[in-house]
């Protein structure tokens, strides 16, 4: 992946979410961002994924620029996302929230997307719950549908925001895994996260973002083990002091 | 033997519903039979086609004005959510003076102020639709619309903007957004306030009575001055109604039954 941010900006209100950020990385596989909450990292996101228009600034990822508003629709189609809350549509089965975008976003006959829905979902360990509402999953199993939603259209990047935030420690080790195992079969992935551990073992590349701006980037094992910045060195003490007891060992 | 209380509970329960249906049922005869009036329901009989032919108008007025409501409850939710204020502010307006106005009031000034206009009386004729009845059917449609607009208005603000993030990340574009994820959602939630609304559009329908669109009301109290029957009508009114108002009742039960899910 190539990622070039040159003065981003995002404001709500009289709030900078981002603040004139800068960020420049190629070559790049598995892209994690840290840093403490409200720092910017879903903004950036979300604007990195077609969702949000920035106010100033540019951004191009691998030579499209998802901020403007001509480019996004069909940005948004070629990725996948993966939110925090899990987000999949309540009133479809697990089933059918993996194949109405194939159908209708990406064209696919019925029986097409039936298929790739069975193999996502199997994939995942979700066979026997394919044709449950929402509702009647755990919040892991929802997560996993939202993953298998996300990658069923073959993205060209998946984004993810904080995909374990909202889990206990077991589905989070159950999530976390599929995210490894993806990006270990070549999947181009943006996420933030607060599991360093993870980061340190998936990303190749991390981004601590604080107050709206990047404090340091730079490969995974430099910025986790020696950062040079002292925020990113205060942020990783205080995330660190208890140690990260449900981490997946790769 | 565990499931003694439970067929216990369900015969207890079985007992108190036929014993309070035969109360109500006992009653309900005492008052009719109380009263200080001979039942006439020959005189009724004779007048059954006058009777059916008005059953048959508020039928069609109620089928007619049902998606005529809609429409207009769509164009008046289309113009609440408009870019422009000045249109939010105007539709907000025209939502509120219906919603304000006694129906009667809106019917008499509609029809006399609009539907008598020389021109504009003209043009309907034209169209072929010069009738009292499309008159009627049209004040209906948007006195109710200015109601479903706001039920429908309610229920779309209801789905948080989490679904709709996640349907644009899915690559939905504008239109799907709104048919694939947020219309099934917010019409589930507010579908029995809309099956409300449809009831009380039948039986507003009996006010057309006033500009002399042959309905059910209107014709029902024809043949009360006719025949000077007393309370008659009035009971074949009542039961003509429900035989309109409570099969869409238990649609909109069916419907939500149906399409039942948890948030």
């Amino acid at each position: 992946m190539e990622i070039r941010a040159a003065s981003l900006t995002k404001t709500y209100g009289a709030l900078h979410a981002l603040d004139a950020l800068d960020l420049s990385v190629s070559g790049v596989r598995v892209l994690a961002l840290i840093g403490p909450s409200g720092g910017g990292k879903s903004t950036l996101l979300r604007v990195m994924g077609g969702l949000e228009e920035a106010d100033g600034g540019s951004l191009s990822v691998n030579g499209v620029e998802p901020g403007s508003k001509a480019a996004a629709l069909a940005w948004r189609r070629r990725n996948g996302f993966l939110f925090q809350q899990f987000n999949l549509f309540p009133h479809l089965t697990a089933h059918r929230n993996v194949t109405l975008p194939l159908e209708k976003v990406h064209g696919r006959s019925a029986e097409d997307a039936a298929r790739t829905a069975d193999e996502c979902l199997d994939r995942f360990g979700l066979t026997g719950h394919t044709h449950k509402l929402p509702a009647q999953l755990s919040g892991g199993q929802q997560q996993r549908v939202g993953l298998a939603r996300a990658i069923a259209s073959k993205p060209e990047i998946l984004i993810l925001d904080e995909p374990t935030s909202a889990l206990d420690p077991e589905m989070t080790a159950e999530v976390l895994e599929l995210i490894g195992e993806l990006a270990a079969a070549g999947q181009r992935i943006i996420l933030s996260t607060h599991e360093m551990g993870f980061a340190r073992a998936v990303a190749d590349h991390v981004a601590l973002i604080a107050k709206g701006k990047v404090a340091e980037h730079g490969p995974a094992a430099e910025v986790l083990e020696h950062p040079k910045v002292e925020l990113t060195q205060r942020f990783l003490s205080k995330v660190m002091k208890f140690g990260t007891p449900h981490i997946t060992g790769m | 033997m565990s499931s003694r209380p439970g067929e216990r509970r369900l015969l207890f329960d079985a007992v108190v519903g036929v014993l309070l249906t035969s109360v109500l049922c006992a009653l309900f005869w005492w008052l009719l039979n109380s009263m200080d009036k001979k039942w006439q329901w020959e005189s009724a009989w004779s007048y059954r086609v006058v009777l059916w032919e008005g059953w048959l108008t508020t039928l069609g007025i109620s089928v007619a004005a049902l998606p005529g409501s809609c429409l207009v409850a769509a164009v008046l939710v289309a113009g609440s959510r408009a870019k422009l204020v000045s249109v939010r502010w105007i539709t907000r307006g025209f939502v509120e003076i219906m919603r304000g106005m006694p129906l009667l009031t809106l019917i008499f000034i509609g029809y006399y102020l609009v539907f008598t206009q020389q021109r504009i009386a003209d043009v309907l004729a034209g169209l072929g639709l010069g009738s009292k009845m499309f008159a009627g059917i049209a004040l209906l449609s948007v006195f109710t619309a200015a109601y479903l607009s706001e039920i429908l208005r309610g229920g779309l603000d209801s789905i948080p903007q989490g679904q709709i993030d996640s349907a644009r990340a899915v690559g939905f574009d504008r239109p799907q957004v709104l048919r694939y994820v947020i219309m099934p959602q917010a019409l589930r939630r507010v579908l029995p306030a809309l099956a409300g609304q449809f009831v009380t559009l039948v039986k507003d329908s009996s006010l057309l009575s006033v500009i002399a669109v042959g309905e059910f009301t209107y014709q029902a109290r024809a043949y009360n001055s006719a025949s000077y029957s007393g309370l008659e009508a009035f009971v074949i009114l009542g039961i003509g109604y429900l035989l309109i108002t409570l099969p869409i009742a238990w649609f909109a039960h069916w419907m939500e039954s149906r399409f039942r899910y948890q948030m």
